[in-house]
Order: C-alpha cells, then sequence, then structure tokens
C-alpha cells in the first residue's frame, strides 16, 4: 500500500475521500432529519437499498483509506527511528486492515 | 523596557538559561534590534547575528515573544513586556541568539536555485515578457531569513526531508520562471512522500513572513501544478 500510496497520490487520495464522506454524512444526516425511518426494519430495507449499500460501501472504503493515511502522515512525523517505524506501521497497517475486513464482513453478512 | 533573553555560551555554559535585562527607552529607539544592540552595550557577551538592519538581509531572524521575526523591523512600541527574545526555534544554538542555518540552507540548495536551462546562450540575455516577470511577485522577494521554516511544525519534525516553506517558495520562483526549463524535473523531484507533502497546510509560514509572502500559497501551487501533470 505504502509503496504506490506516496507524495501526490496520498494527498490526492485523502483529498476525495474526505469529499466523498462530507457528502456521505449529509446525506445519511439529511436522511434521519427529513425521512426517518420508523423501525429498525425500515432502516435495514433502506440501508441495504443498492444506491445507499454502494455508498455505505464505499464511504468504508474511503474512511479506511483516509485514516491510513492520515495515521502515517502522524508515524512519519514522530517515529524516528527506522526499526521503530517500521514495527508501528506494520501494526497500523494491520489494524486499519482489520477494521475494514470487520466493516465489509458486516456489510456483506447483512445481505444474506 | 525589561527583557528577557535567551543566554547560551557552548564553551562556558552547560545549559541554556533566560537572562534579564532592564534598559530605559531612549527617543531613538524604534525597532528592537536598536535596543539589543543598546542592551549589547551594556553586556557585550551578548551575541546576536545582524548586518543591513532594514529588513533586507534577514541575518536577525529571532523568536520574538513567542513569534519569528526579524528584529530590525519590529516596533518596540508594540511588544507586551517583558520582551522574550530566543533563537528560531528548532534550529542548533550556536551562541545566545545566533543559530546554526547549515541545514536550512542544504534544503535550499535542493531545490536548485537557479534557472536550468541547457540550450545555447542567446546573444545577449534570456527575455521575460513583463507578464511573465509579473509571476514572480510575492516570491522573488524571499530574503531566507529563516523565519518561516523554523516556525514550521513540519519543518521542526523531519527538516532533514521536508524542504520546508522557505525552500519551497524559493522552488515555485523557479517552476514557474518562463526562462527555466527544468519545470518538470522539479516537479518530480517535489513528489516524494516528505519533500513537498509533509506540509498539513498549518500556514504558521504566513503567519510570520517578515516581508509580507505566502509560502503556503506557493505550496498549493505546486500541489496543483503536480495534479494537473498527473491527470
Amino acid at each position: 500500500m505504502s509503496a504506490t500510496l506516496t507524495g501526490l497520490r496520498a494527498w490526492l487520495v485523502q483529498r476525495v475521500s474526505a469529499v466523498f464522506m462530507l457528502l456521505f454524512i449529509v446525506f445519511l444526516l439529511a436522511h434521519f432529519l427529513f425521512d426517518r425511518p420508523r423501525s429498525y426494519f425500515a432502516w435495514r430495507d433502506w440501508m441495504l437499498g443498492p444506491w445507499v449499500s454502494i455508498a455505505a460501501m464505499i464511504f468504508f472504503a474511503a474512511l479506511i483509506v483516509h485514516a491510513w493515511v492520515g495515521l502515517r502522515d502522524v508515524v512519519l512525523d514522530y517515529v524516528h527511528p527506522v526499526a521503530a517505524r517500521v514495527f508501528v506501521l506494520a501494526l497500523l497497517g494491520l489494524g486499519v486492515t482489520a477494521v475494514g475486513v470487520w466493516v465489509f464482513r458486516i456489510l456483506l453478512l447483512q445481505r444474506a | 523596557m525589561k527583557f528577557s533573553i535567551f543566554r547560551f555560551d557552548p564553551d562556558k555554559d552547560r545549559k541554556p538559561y533566560m537572562q534579564d535585562y532592564e534598559i530605559e527607552l531612549e527617543s531613538t529607539d524604534r525597532m528592537l534590534l536598536d535596543v539589543i544592540l543598546r542592551i549589547k552595550m551594556q553586556d557585550d557577551s551578548l551575541s546576536i547575528r545582524k548586518s543591513c538592519r532594514e529588513g533586507i538581509c534577514g541575518s536577525d531572524a529571532i523568536n520574538i515573544n513567542g513569534r519569528n521575526g526579524l528584529a530590525c523591523v519590529t516596533s518596540v512600541s508594540n511588544l507586551k513586556e517583558p520582551v522574550v527574545l530566543r533563537p528560531l526555534p528548532s534550529f542548533p544554538v550556536i551562541r545566545d541568539l545566533v543559530v546554526d542555518m547549515t541545514q536550512f540552507f542544504k534544503q535550499y540548495h535542493s531545490i536548485r536555485p537557479y534557472v536550468v536551462d541547457d540550450e545555447p546562450m542567446p546573444e545577449k540575455e534570456r527575455l521575460q515578457s513583463p507578464e511573465d516577470r509579473e509571476k514572480l511577485d510575492g516570491l522573488y522577494e524571499c530574503i531566507l531569513c529563516a523565519c518561516c521554516s523554523s516556525q514550521c511544525p513540519s519543518y521542526w519534525w523531519n527538516p532533514d526531508k521536508f524542504v520546508g516553506p522557505a525552500g519551497l517558495i524559493q522552488a515555485y520562483r523557479f517552476i514557474i520562471d518562463s526562462r527555466d526549463r527544468a519545470t518538470k524535473e522539479r516537479l518530480d523531484d517535489l513528489n516524494d512522500v516528505y519533500r513537498l507533502f509533509r506540509c498539513r497546510t498549518i500556514m504558521n509560514c504566513t503567519e510570520v513572513c517578515p516581508k509580507g509572502l505566502v509560502p503556503s500559497r506557493a505550496i498549493e501551487m505546486i500541489r496543483l501544478m503536480l495534479v494537473k501533470d498527473s491527470l
């Protein structure tokens, strides 16, 4: 991931993912404010609709990539010894990947 | 007027300390540098770097009440007492208010601060239209005093890898110079994890620049050029 996601590309991905997340959060808030689902099942059906579920998946993908770029930036700033950096980055990568897998597992299991 | 000045002489002191000074202002004391020089007459062990004393050479950049600036263009009448003077943050101290700028100039040289053009020399000079010349306004005025880089947290953490605001405003000055032929190489050189992209748009650089320049805007323009270049 870090081999290709550096410099301009990382910066662009960070901006684009941020814009997408902002739009999706505003959309969610607007939905819950103006067209509140009546029950859990109504909410679930709404979430499983093709547009919303695809947007939600993109949202979480954007969140994970965004988190990776941002956290890696923090590590590059503060963690200087190479061994410590490799360790912390590996730990972060593992954590972010685990969260990603977990989210998609939930999203896909909901589907079944 | 009360002063608290950072003192450190590596030959004598084991640790830096703050020394208090008190001095009556005279009617001729307009700028901070005037007062510092009179303090130096009281105590000639105090070291400071200065040269032109009018904001052109950039050698008397220090940290004044927590904010980087040039002592020679900082009016004493606006300063809160006690005036706390420290060397530029994060730069290695040589003595008192004098810092080692080696790393800073290394970054400056790394952006190749000169017009690169391998084409044959024209008979007279390389011409530039007035419009192209105007693009250098707000960039060429940089005097490399290091106020910006020394106040930049990203530069504090990676002074050896991040070019810093001073180097980047200079880089942009050559990137958009119509006479330069190395624009692509210059952009490629900045496109890695560190050299340009450690900038987190904190904008301390723009806040403190004693010449009123906007390094953060130059950085933004380089990013936009990189984006245009890659899409």
